[in-house]
């Protein structure tokens, strides 16, 4: 079989654009890897993006964007909520590996800036089951301060722990011009924010907003065509399950054949701090004391969800070129250390499906 | 128009009865109900009704509004097993003050939300706690 390559990533900043549409910030996504995509035209496009029914009351978004760009190619969409983004990373990998595509465009598109709290708290809640939860008026909120009180009975851990999450996170972000939270907090001002379901706090969830990235994706003679610095994907995983309060089954699922890969740096999906705690800790730090040794690991130097932004369905695609930007030593932000491998960890918001992407230059 | 009298219907057995389904193979307990086992993949289901009555494990306040349910905030919510086994996330009413981890609690229909644009009123299970059982 061909080997996979990340040929090309391109991203905007994370934001509100209030004078933009979901395919008008695919194009500036786009439109950065010009040369890349004149050299060689794409043979399928995949299109990540979870809520446009609700948010742009608009289907059919991955043949729009095809003939936006002048393509008449197989054009799909991938909804799988905020795992959206690694799912189409996957389907582009599988396209590869398969030898039916030699080059596929991989875009991620989001807006969730346009609406007032209450309208996008229903829009995220359509990730629950329809028929009790979302009917009975049930935010996802609610499951992930159940998780972080159950987490602080069983390990022990006051609420301060959770605030070295988001510190680091916007300690981060605010390297990363592409950012949406592009500063630093203290830990006062995270342990004092609003309360949103308690005891999660507003620094606690992801910040929500709008964004577009893209990434290509090719086999080995038109990555060395296009790219000085192909990174090649050594592999992707993917694992569904149900939601536990205790352990993030999916996530333990998809690292299960990664035992011996030995990352050098991680770009994790933490919609919530305690999330990232769940899952630093299936990542082999000590259970109860992950969010103390952020210091031992390089974790999110994008600055996450929480800092750099959650662009919903788009946020995969972000991840894949932060570490194809990381591992071709161009990433903007801070740089990884020796950074030969990388881990993507793209998870939907209550962590029950994930996909893990392997990357090394 | 929000409220919609089909899902209301369909979502009868669910919310006025908590219908869920058990599996013949490996008795798994299914909620809300589903003609497939989530655990073994079998499609020997049989409908059954939960008792309603349950024990408190967690629960949040949460600050959180969405669409429709303006009028509810700040709302509990409760993490329940219920004496069937099963696990469900579910809001609370006539709780005023934190309530105590291990309580009893049972269901009860209130009202969920109000279709603004046509006066639809849609119902719903919560729960509420049992004083003396």
């Amino acid at each position: 079989m061909t080997d996979a390559y990340v040929s090309g990533a391109s991203m905007i900043k994370v934001d509100k654009y209030y004078e933009s549409n979901a395919i008008d910030l695919a194009i500036a996504a786009v439109s950065q890897l010009e040369d890349q995509l004149t050299t060689k035209k794409p043979d399928m496009l995949f299109l990540a993006n979870a809520y446009s029914e609700s948010t742009e009351e608009q289907v059919l978004l991955a043949n729009k964007l095809a003939r936006t760009l002048g393509y008449e190619i197989p054009a799909f969409r991938v909804e799988s909520g905020d795992s959206s983004g690694g799912s189409a990373i996957y389907s582009a990998y599988l396209a590869v590996k398969s030898g039916i595509a030699k080059s596929v465009l991989v875009v991620g598109t989001e807006k969730l800036s346009d609406f007032p709290t209450s309208h996008l708290n229903d829009i995220i809640s359509q990730n629950l089951d329809e028929e009790f939860s979302y009917r009975s008026g049930v935010v996802p909120q609610a499951y992930a301060a159940i998780q972080m009180k159950m987490y602080m009975k069983e390990y022990g851990v006051p609420r301060e722990y959770f605030a070295e999450w988001p510190y680091h996170m916007h300690k981060y972000a605010s390297e990363n011009p592409f950012a949406y939270l592009k500063f630093p907090v203290e830990k006062e001002a995270i342990l004092s924010s609003q309360i949103v379901s308690e005891p999660l706090r507003l620094f606690d969830t992801a910040a929500r907003s709008d964004g577009a990235s893209a990434v290509l994706i090719t086999n080995h003679e038109i990555g060395k065509k296009i790219s000085e610095t192909p990174v090649k994907i050594e592999g992707v995983e993917m694992f569904t399950s149900h939601f536990d309060y205790r352990q993030l089954k999916a996530v333990q699922g998809a690292l299960k054949p990664w035992r011996e890969f030995r990352p050098d740096f991680y770009e994790i999906h933490d919609s919530y701090s305690v999330t990232a705690a769940m899952i630093l800790e299936e990542l082999g730090l000590e259970r109860g004391k992950s969010l103390y040794m952020l210091d031992q690991i390089q974790v999110n130097y994008s600055g996450g969800l929480k800092a750099r932004g959650y662009p919903g369905g788009a946020t995969g695609v972000y991840q894949v070129a932060e570490g194809f930007m990381q591992l071709a030593g161009i990433f903007k932000g801070k740089r990884v250390r020796d950074a030969n491998r990388g881990l993507v960890i793209s998870a939907d918001e209550l962590g029950s499906v994930a996909i893990t992407i392997g990357l090394s230059r | 128009m929000r409220i919609l009298p089909p899902k209301i219907w369909r979502n009868k057995d669910t919310h006025y009865a908590l219908s869920a389904s058990v599996c013949e193979k490996c008795g798994n307990v299914i909620f809300p109900a589903r003609a497939s086992c989530n655990k073994c993949g079998s499609f020997k289901v049989k409908l059954v009704k939960l008792s309603g009555k349950g024990t408190l494990l967690s629960f949040t306040k949460s600050h959180q509004i969405r669409t429709g349910y303006e009028k509810e905030s700040p709302v509990y919510f409760g993490l329940i097993r219920l004496d069937e086994g099963i696990e469900i996330l579910a809001p609370l009413v006539d709780v005023d003050d934190d309530p105590k981890d291990g309580s009893r609690v049972e269901a009860t229909i209130r009202r969920l939300r109000v279709d603004s644009s046509n006066g639809l009123i849609e119902y719903g299970t919560k729960f509420r706690l049992i004083e003396n059982e």
